[in-house]
């Protein structure tokens, strides 16, 4: 089927069309019809680019995405859809729980149905994914599909417009003036390009036309919106994203898994308000707040011996940084975030002093690491080799010292001494580093019956630098997210975009003389207000005094 | 401009399929790395052993491999020792490889417990327990089976007999 | 007197400034009515008179703000007391910049109740400075907290032009379909809002009278030691006791000293009980002013109200609707979106994480973009877009105050009642 798409002043528009592309007749009404409805707007009446007199399957789908329609209901279902998400605290927020029982244990049947539904992990759905993607598509389709005849239109304007064009815009004058049609138009333009207009004349018609580029606005907004989704959608792929948590313990290098990276915790810090810092009523309420978490870092990259075990690897420090809640470390897009912290009172390191019980005579001193320690020692005359290590001491059904769990929460060391005084194969000891233990386990107890040292020696801690306390751990998070930059370029871009178009308005004002009648119609995409009063202002310095809300064409608006 | 709109379309739309496609894709199957599953690629490690050698998964290819997670503080790991041991003699032979991954414990104390039980498969260290956690452990002692393509073909939580260790063990040399 | 009392004071003379800013603009409107009176010229002048006391009222609330600042040494936004009373600084604000375009004294009597009664919602919290804790103390909180504030106020004031619009066309003689569920529905919308007045007459007059009540949950025999919260303190009379909870002291009130109900079990979150008890107070009390209203009035609120809107050009309120969204809606995007992802960037390492205030955030913007869209099709002016702009703000007063409320996450604040 072939429609007529030729106007009658001779422009042949395209399907679709709903104003002359040249001359702004309105293209679907009846013949001989009189309506003076206001006149449809959007897009200039230019064709979607995709409209056609037979679509085909792919028409059909670009069509259905090319809808602004289609677009609203899809951003509506996201909208209902995330809300959903936030009636229960989603399964992600939580690091460690089983969410099919957990749920219903916590919201009953009401959670359970929650949970079959999906409803717990919404926004990882393959729905919740589909609409953005959905939105992502109608994004791409209906921009395109818009703005190049837009933008066609808008280049060649015709100045002279059909009668009706203009007298169904919403900003419309009519009225007599005296003289002659072409100068009135010549003298109209000054007053116009006062007003920042640019202006175009043909015979004695004309067209003012400013802030052009605001129509480009949403056009942006939805390229800057694509970028977004596009960075976030790369954002995940392997390499581009890690995202972990480690435990820094104070004072060592700790390696960093699957980077080069070593991060050593110097120092880490929390401090808290003084009640001078706090205002009499909170004082009154007695709660502690903390001021500051701090991690003194130090990032070092390896640089040799990387991934060979055998070796110490090669380090090199690279950056350093107080790390703080809200100031993170960043270091070529490695980054570590201050996430939480423990303080603790293990020991790291002991420097006992080997004492002679009978004489009081001190040997000297040795160092004992809990975590890895040497295993022979030359204190004084005295040759200490150690012989087994218990990192959570305990003694089994049989009173045979056993290790109870991983965690340094007993450390115990058994050494074999040799020295003057002693057996020629020398003797056995036991020590435990923490002294509150060597009570409890009853470490003299169980060295008289370990024999051979016969309360001979004794390993004393005289200072306090003596003991080398762990005193808290860090909890930083590691990140790397190389697609950052393009995540704010998106957003930068939005933001372009909607101060484009939401802060300035395209303003057009067209008028034709036909005899001794003026003819005006003036357009805007937002703000009739401003156009009214610019429309008057404009008339009143053509000597033609008329009420701002006189212009207003009524009817229903666009 | 007419001609050019078809291909501009399908190309857009192809697009849109194949990104919309990985979103939903990764969104789904993705995103939990989580522990490995039978079915899975071990994950690769590179560790020292007891003597004082590097092992990896590279030196082990094309073999069957038990990688087994312990520590001497853990009863019940010492105490499947011996039936990996026995396998470990029974099997060596026919291309299966048994390793022993310590998890953070000290040379000094892996040496003793080593001496004292007599164990001699491949004993390897990960002092900072970062291929513990690669792997997913969390209750010890667990044991992979990976097959001789390099497959991981079954996990087993907790204390290992002789039997089920053996039937496994011949399974994995079995399968193709 | 320190910085601290000063600020105090600049709260309370503001809010007054305020109520009588409402006064004037409620004479400013209906008095054009009275007679041997120009009705322009008794707009005219009393429009300016009201507009000086309003505007004089937004500098005392900016002498609040910076004296405040001053003392604490930060941005006077970190808590609920805080921010609500920045939300009405920047309604009151937003207003201001729109009166100035438009010059219609009328939007103020609808958008300084509105600053009123939100800044009374704002006192209704504990107004102590608290010191700000470490995730809370960055740049981004000035600029991402206020920018927000500000998208919302003129989310607030397209509210209220909304509002007007439809008291101004609702036909409340029409007796067709459409016409009476408008009707209805206008009039629910009032009925709400007088609700959140109901709450804050009756949190303040039994924080007059310092009434308490305290429960203690019923120690469960067969159950650990791990019950959620250990006591409950009331400051209004229960009505509705915690689930599974004994009375453990309360002061009388008109003879009544035993709660009437308890919350079922089902029913769970932090403090539930004590937040259904408000919620009760506040239906209580709100429908009895509500019913105090209606006998003194004699008709619905909404078509008593509707006579002070005649004569106004219903297209002009429709504009100012749709414009004040235009202008807030980029400020919205940058304040709650885009600084707040630069800020959780730099704060958690993720630029966005599915918090329920995030979430809120974006259904917000969500909405309001749906609403831009919409206004792009023929028929979808005026009434339509007037519903949408009402719901909106609910939909703006829920991501502010009803997140923090019955949902939380991480930008639960200190002190919510």
């Amino acid at each position: 089927m072939i429609t007529n798409t030729k106007c009658e002043c001779g422009h042949q528009n395209p399907v679709g069309t709903v104003l002359c592309e040249a001359c702004g007749k309105p293209q679907h009404e009846e013949p001989g019809g009189n309506s003076s409805e206001l006149l449809e707007m959007r897009y200039d009446g230019v064709a979607r680019r995709s409209q056609r007199a037979n679509p085909n399957f792919i028409d059909k789908i670009w069509n259905f995405f090319s809808s602004v329609k289609v677009a609203v209901y899809l951003i509506s279902i996201t909208l209902v859809g995330a809300m959903l998400g936030t009636v229960f605290t989603q399964e992600t927020m939580f690091i460690n729980i089983d969410p099919s029982v957990y749920y219903k244990q916590k919201y009953g049947t009401i959670g359970e149905i929650y949970y079959l539904l999906g409803l717990s992990d919404t926004y990882n759905s393959w729905w919740f994914i589909l609409l953005l993607v959905m939105i992502g598509a109608s994004l791409v389709i209906c921009s395109l599909d818009r703005v190049l005849p837009l933008y066609r239109a808008l280049s060649k304007q015709k100045i002279r417009k059909h009668m009706q064009f203009l007298t169904r815009q919403r900003v419309v004058y009519q009225g007599p003036i005296s003289g002659h049609g072409e100068e009135w138009v010549q003298q109209a333009i000054a007053p116009l390009k006062k007003k920042g207009y640019r202006v175009h004349t043909d015979g004695a018609a004309l067209l003012a036309e400013k802030q052009r580029f605001s129509r480009w606005g949403p056009y942006v907004i939805h390229i800057g919106l694509i970028v977004f989704l596009l960075a976030v959608l790369f954002r995940g792929l392997p390499g581009l994203h890690m995202d972990e948590h480690y435990w820094f313990t104070e004072g060592e290098i700790t390696p960093i898994p699957d980077t080069n990276y070593y991060l050593k915790n110097e120092k880490f810090t929390v401090e808290y308000y003084t009640e001078d810092e706090m205002s009499e009523e909170f004082r009154q309420r007695g709660k502690a707040v903390p001021k500051l978490f701090e991690t003194k870092a130090v990032l070092y990259k390896c640089v040799d011996n990387c991934n060979n075990p055998l070796e110490e690897p090669e380090l090199v420090e690279v950056d350093r940084h107080n790390i703080r809640v809200n100031d993170p470390l960043n270091y070529k897009g490695f980054q570590a975030y201050q996430f939480d912290f423990e303080e603790t009172a293990e020991i790291r390191s002991v420097s006992p002093t080997l004492v002679d019980q009978e004489t009081g005579e001190h040997y000297g001193k040795f160092t004992l690491r809990m975590n890895d320690p040497e295993t022979e020692y030359d204190v004084g005359p005295y040759h200490l080799k150690l012989k087994d290590k218990y990192l959570d001491f305990d003694l089994d059904e049989n009173k045979k010292p056993i290790t109870k769990s991983g965690e340094p929460n007993a450390p115990a060391f058994l050494f074999t001494i040799t020295g003057p005084g002693l057996p020629e194969d020398g003797g056995q000891f036991i020590y435990f580093p923490y002294l509150e233990q060597q009570k409890f386990f009853g470490q003299d107890k169980l060295n008289e019956a370990l024999g051979g040292v016969n309360n001979k020696l004794r390993f004393d801690l005289l200072a306090m630098e003596d003991v080398d306390f762990i005193r808290s751990k860090s909890y930083l998070n590691i990140r790397i997210d190389r697609a950052m930059p393009f995540v704010w370029t998106g957003l930068g871009i939005v933001m372009l975009g909607l101060i484009m178009g939401f802060y300035w308005q395209h303003r057009r004002i067209w008028l034709r003389v036909d005899g001794d009648v003026l003819t005006l119609g003036g357009h805007t995409t937002k703000n009739w207000f401003g156009m009214r009063r610019e429309v008057s202002s404009f008339l009143k310095s053509m000597g033609i005094e008329v009420d701002e809300k006189s212009l207003d064409n009524g009817g229903n608006r666009s | 401009m007419g001609r050019a709109r078809r291909p501009v379309q399908i190309i857009i739309l192809t697009l849109i399929v194949i990104l919309g496609g990985y979103a939903i894709g990764t969104a789904v199957f993705g995103g939990e790395k989580g522990r490995p599953q039978a079915g899975d690629n071990p994950p690769a490690f590179n560790l020292r052993g007891l003597d004082g050698q590097v092992h990896n998964l590279e030196k082990y290819q094309g073999k069957a491999l038990v990688i087994n997670f312990w520590a001497t503080w853990c009863t019940y790991c010492v105490s499947e020792m011996p039936a990996l041991q026995t396998q470990w003699e029974k099997w060596q032979d026919k291309d299966v490889v048994i390793l022993g991954i310590n998890t953070g414990e000290d040379d000094l104390t892996v040496t003793n417990f080593v001496k004292q039980t007599g164990v001699d498969f491949p004993i390897l260290f990960d002092k900072n327990k970062e291929i513990v956690a690669k792997y997913g452990v969390v209750p010890m002692p667990t044991t992979f089976f990976v097959n001789k393509r390099g497959k991981i073909t079954s996990i087993h939580q907790g204390e290992l007999d002789l039997k089920t260790l053996n039937q496994q063990i011949d399974s994995l040399v079995n399968s193709r | 007197m320190n910085l601290l009392d000063i600020s105090k004071q600049a709260f309370v003379i503001a809010f007054l400034l305020y109520c009588v800013a409402f006064c004037f603009y409620v004479v400013t409107i209906t008095g054009k009515k009275w007679k041997n009176h120009e009705p322009q010229q008794h707009e005219r002048k009393w429009g300016r008179v009201s507009f000086v006391t309003s505007t004089l009222g937004l500098i005392t609330h900016l002498v609040y703000v910076i004296t405040r600042w001053a003392w604490s040494g930060h941005i006077p936004v970190s808590n609920m007391y805080e921010f609500m009373s920045f939300l009405s600084l920047m309604i009151m604000l937003a207003f201001t910049i729109l009166y100035l375009i438009y010059r219609k004294a009328l939007l103020g009597l609808f958008a300084t109740p509105l600053a009123i009664i939100i800044m009374a919602y704002a006192a209704v919290f504990p107004s102590d400075v608290q010191p700000l804790i470490p995730s809370l103390n960055s740049i981004w909180l000035y600029i991402h907290v206020t920018l927000a504030a500000a998208g919302d106020a003129f989310f607030a004031v397209s509210f209220a032009a909304g509002l007007m619009y439809l008291l101004r066309t609702v036909d409340f003689k029409g007796t067709d379909k459409s016409a009476r569920r408008q009707k209805r529905w206008l009039e629910i919308t009032f009925y709400s809002i007088i609700i959140v007045v109901g709450f804050i007459v009756s949190v303040f007059a039994f924080r007059a009278s310092g009434y308490e009540a305290v429960f203690t949950p019923k120690a469960a025999p067969n159950e650990t030691a791990k019950v959620s919260s250990a006591r409950e303190v009331y400051n209004l009379p229960p009505i509705v006791a915690p689930h599974n909870s004994q009375l453990e002291s309360a002061d009388s009130f008109l003879g009544f000293s035993k709660p009437l109900f308890e919350v079922p079990g089902w029913f769970k979150g932090v403090n539930a009980g004590r937040k259904s008890n408000t919620i009760v107070w506040a239906l209580i009390t709100g429908t009895i002013l509500y019913g105090l209203l209606r006998l003194i009035l004699r008709k619905p609120l909404s078509e008593a109200l509707s006579p002070a809107l005649k004569g106004i050009d219903a297209d002009d309120l429709d504009e100012i609707s749709y414009r004040a969204i235009a202008i807030g809606f980029p400020v919205f995007t940058l304040g709650a979106l885009v600084f707040a992802m630069i800020w959780a960037q730099q704060a958690w390492g993720r630029f966005w994480g599915w918090d329920p205030k995030e979430v809120w955030a974006l259904i917000t913007w969500l909405f309001y973009s749906v609403y831009l869209h919409l206004r792009l099709s023929r028929g979808f002016h005026g009434r339509k877009a007037s519903w949408l702009a009402v719901l909106g703000f609910l939909v703006v007063m829920f991501t502010l105050v009803g997140v923090n409320l019955i949902i939380a996450g991480l930008h639960s604040y200190a002190g919510t009642d």
